[in-house]
């Protein structure tokens, strides 16, 4: 016990100390926030100035109306309409010259013969903003629908009370988890993100560190001292320690994001309320870091070289990038059976159970079993991966086959 | 006499590898023994179960009298032959470690590293991490980690490689001290020299077997007193035919022949002065070296001696 309680010791100290923890600690949540949020953030807020279009109709009340839509201050973005009136499809010809040159940035074809004939068009340089098309094909629409109630002699009063939206807003059963859609997804990725990056983390941490004992021949000197079980769970307890903390420093940070007033009102709405969503954060990493650091572990007693567990080290990681496949899916359909199922597999429980504690609110027994059947597991690698360890360390020279590895297993 | 150490038939196989074949040997409380033999002959395998890093198949490993035991491990200090250190911990706190793994309280660890230190003149990087020495200067380390416990018992691998002459006679001072403070030391190398220097019994291994061992003095006696060395400048080959010569080894500075029974030294100190001048004419027992050669009669026998 004390063994093990100085190699622990040891291998916080050492790590936290370092200047690649508080590195890291910072720098990936705000990695995962750069590839995960700020693309779409970037895509809504489209470089701040105004968007500057054509409308072109065949009579000025359509124009008109698909302009007022345009440039109502309800829309998330500005736009600027010119508007043009014409039948003639020769113009179009001019129009794409001026969008080439960017004197205008795009322009909306909306002639009668257009409309009658299912061919409205929009033409801009890049058509690859979502919201943008969705923008103006929702104002075209309006615009249009708009004319033709008026032209069947609706006052324009009442064509705004008949088109006014119904505006639907989603809640979840527990009824605390509203938000915008898009906010939630990115919030469900992120920390699945999180997660999976520092399982990926702290087990290859795990991994190198066996490793370089066994490379620098410390593990000769450690073993003069200590048994391996204790110096396999001496690390396994140091490194995630570390971990611990460095998850524990992100739920901190993500607590205040939930309660301050840094963050936008759609991340704040999802992160508030939700005691659950910090409790579980170090709960899953703790179990998904055991389950798979064992496994790291054994993967570095077996090796002899960086260069060799680069080449394994998809075995262990492999388990690890299916959920991350799969977490979209289970984050838009949290309770379909699929999504049940596949965050009971222990091996996926670590990310996919607890995107659905964040996504929606799974009833207890879920979550119970999820992790019961994650304990079992880990305890069953553990068992494994201390035999492989306790004979991979003292081993030099060549990689051991499988077919060893499995007779390793049944040294006493 | 009590005894540190005693394997009594001890025999470890990896697979169909025979690494150790039925080895005893006993080492006495207060002496200098040194296990010695080419290399793969199974001297690491031998020194790895004596503390306990795998279990002999067969045998039993006796340590301070008793089976052994992992709590005879705080009474054992261990320098492996490859370096084994964390490149990336400062000394100061890497050697602390290490004695704290053999039951030396914090405090009592620095207060010793820090005399260890001073000693071994390595107190200005007592910060510096390990990847910033050099190699003799990890040795030392290595060393000092060792011995920070002031373990009962020494187990040594190759101690004095990578030392300059000057830390090597250091080294051996050290080794000195200890023995007279009551300590056994056990040593496995191929400096011969050292062992003549140090060593009081000896046990020389082969193929995981013991082929030689006893008293020093005593291994040696048993060879007699019919070798002579001889220095000389010139062209020595001749020796090599010459009618009292029994077996030749060139060892660079000079040349030690064993005499054919009941030859005449005189009579080849005359036939090499008519070829050749001569230095130094000793006839003495032979060195371990050769001994050591002879022994093991290994075809590499010439690479040997000049890793020697």
């Amino acid at each position: 016990m004390r063994n093990t309680w100085l190699v622990i010791r040891r291998e916080y100290l050492e790590r936290v100390r370092s200047k690649g923890f508080i590195i890291s600690t910072i720098l990936l949540p705000a990695f995962v926030f750069g590839i995960t949020v700020l693309p779409s953030k970037l895509m809504m807020m489209k470089s701040g100035g105004s968007f500057h279009m054509v409308v072109v109709a065949s009579s000025a009340p359509v124009a008109d109306a698909v302009k007022e839509q345009l440039e109502s201050p309800d829309s998330d973005r500005k736009y600027r309409v010119d508007e043009k009136i014409t039948d003639n499809s020769q113009d179009r010809q001019e129009l794409d010259a001026s969008v080439k040159a960017k004197q205008i940035d795009g322009y909306l074809w909306l002639t009668n013969q257009a409309i009658a004939d299912n061919k409205a068009e929009f033409v801009a340089l890049s058509t690859s903003d979502f919201g943008q098309n969705e923008n103006v094909r929702t104002a075209a629409n309006k615009g249009v629908t708009r004319v033709r109630l008026m032209q069947h002699g609706i006052a324009a009063g009442d064509v705004d009370t008949l088109v006014k939206p119904v505006n639907i807003e989603t809640l979840s059963l527990a009824g605390k988890k509203s938000g915008g859609e898009v906010a939630r997804f990115f919030a469900c990725f992120l920390v699945a993100m999180m997660i999976y990056i520092s399982l990926i983390m702290y087990g290859m941490s795990v991994m190198r560190s066996v490793l370089d004992e066994k490379t620098s021949r410390v593990m000769e000197v450690l073993l003069a001292s200590i048994k391996p079980k204790e110096l396999m769970a001496g690390k396994l307890f140091g490194v995630g320690a570390v971990g611990l903390t460095q998850v524990a420093i992100w739920a901190i940070f993500m607590a205040y994001l939930g309660i301050g007033a840094a963050a936008s009102p759609q991340i704040r709405e999802l992160f508030s309320g939700q005691p659950l969503l910090f409790i579980f954060l170090p709960v899953f990493f703790v179990l998904g870091f055991m389950l798979y650091s064992s496994m790291y572990a054994a993967l570095g007693a077996t090796v002899n070289s960086e260069q060799e567990a680069q080449q394994w080290q998809w075995f262990v990681t492999m388990p690890l990038i299916v959920p991350i496949i799969l977490v979209s899916k289970v984050i838009a359909t949290p309770d379909s059976g699929l999504s049940v199922w596949l965050s009971m597999v222990p091996f996926f429980a670590p990310i996919l159970m607890y995107v659905r504690v964040v996504a929606s609110t799974p009833p207890w027994w879920q979550i119970g079993l999820s992790i019961a059947l994650m304990l079992v597991t880990t305890y069953f690698i553990v068992l494994v991966a201390s035999r492989i360890y306790r004979v991979g360390i003292l081993m030099y020279g060549k990689r051991p086959t499988l077919p060893e590895i499995v007779k390793w297993l049944k040294y006493a | 006499m009590a005894t540190t150490l005693e394997l009594r038939n001890v025999s470890k196989s990896y697979d169909k590898f025979v690494a150790v074949d039925n080895l005893s040997f006993a080492i006495e409380k207060g002496s200098v023994f040194g296990l010695l033999g080419p290399n793969g002959a199974g001297k690491t395998s031998s020194l790895r179960m004596m503390i306990g890093i795998t279990m002999p198949d067969t045998g039993q490993v006796m340590v301070f009298g008793e089976n052994f035991r992992r709590e005879h491990l705080q009474r054992i200090g261990y320098l492996p032959e490859e370096r084994g250190l964390y490149k990336k911990m400062k000394l100061i706190d890497q050697v602390i470690f290490l004695a704290q793994l053999k039951g030396v309280s914090e405090p009592e660890a620095r207060s010793r590293a820090m005399k260890w230190f001073d000693r071994l003149q390595l107190t200005a990087w007592i910060n510096k991490k390990t990847e910033e020495l050099s190699k003799g200067m990890q040795q030392k380390v290595q060393f000092i980690a060792g011995i920070l416990h002031d373990p009962e018992f020494l187990i040594l691998d190759e101690p004095f490689s990578g030392l300059d002459p000057a830390n090597a006679d250091e080294l051996k001072n050290i080794l000195i001290e200890q023995r007279k403070a009551g300590k056994t030391i056990l040593f496995s190398t191929h400096r011969m020299d050292q062992v003549e220097k140090l060593c009081d019994s000896i046990c020389l291994i082969d193929h995981g077997r013991a082929v030689l061992q006893g008293e020093l003095r005593e291994v040696k006696s048993r060879f007699g007193r019919n070798h002579v060395q001889i220095e000389y400048e010139g062209d020595g080959d001749f020796l090599q035919t010459a009618p009292a010569v029994q077996s030749f080894h060139n060892f660079g500075n000079y040349t030690e022949v064993e005499l054919k029974p009941g030859a005449d030294a005189q009579e080849l100190l005359k036939a090499v002065t008519a070829r050749a001048r001569v230095n130094r004419f000793e006839i003495a027992e032979p060195s371990l070296e050769k001994i050591f050669i002879d022994t093991v009669n290994n075809k590499q026998q010439n690479e040997k001696v000049q890793h020697a």
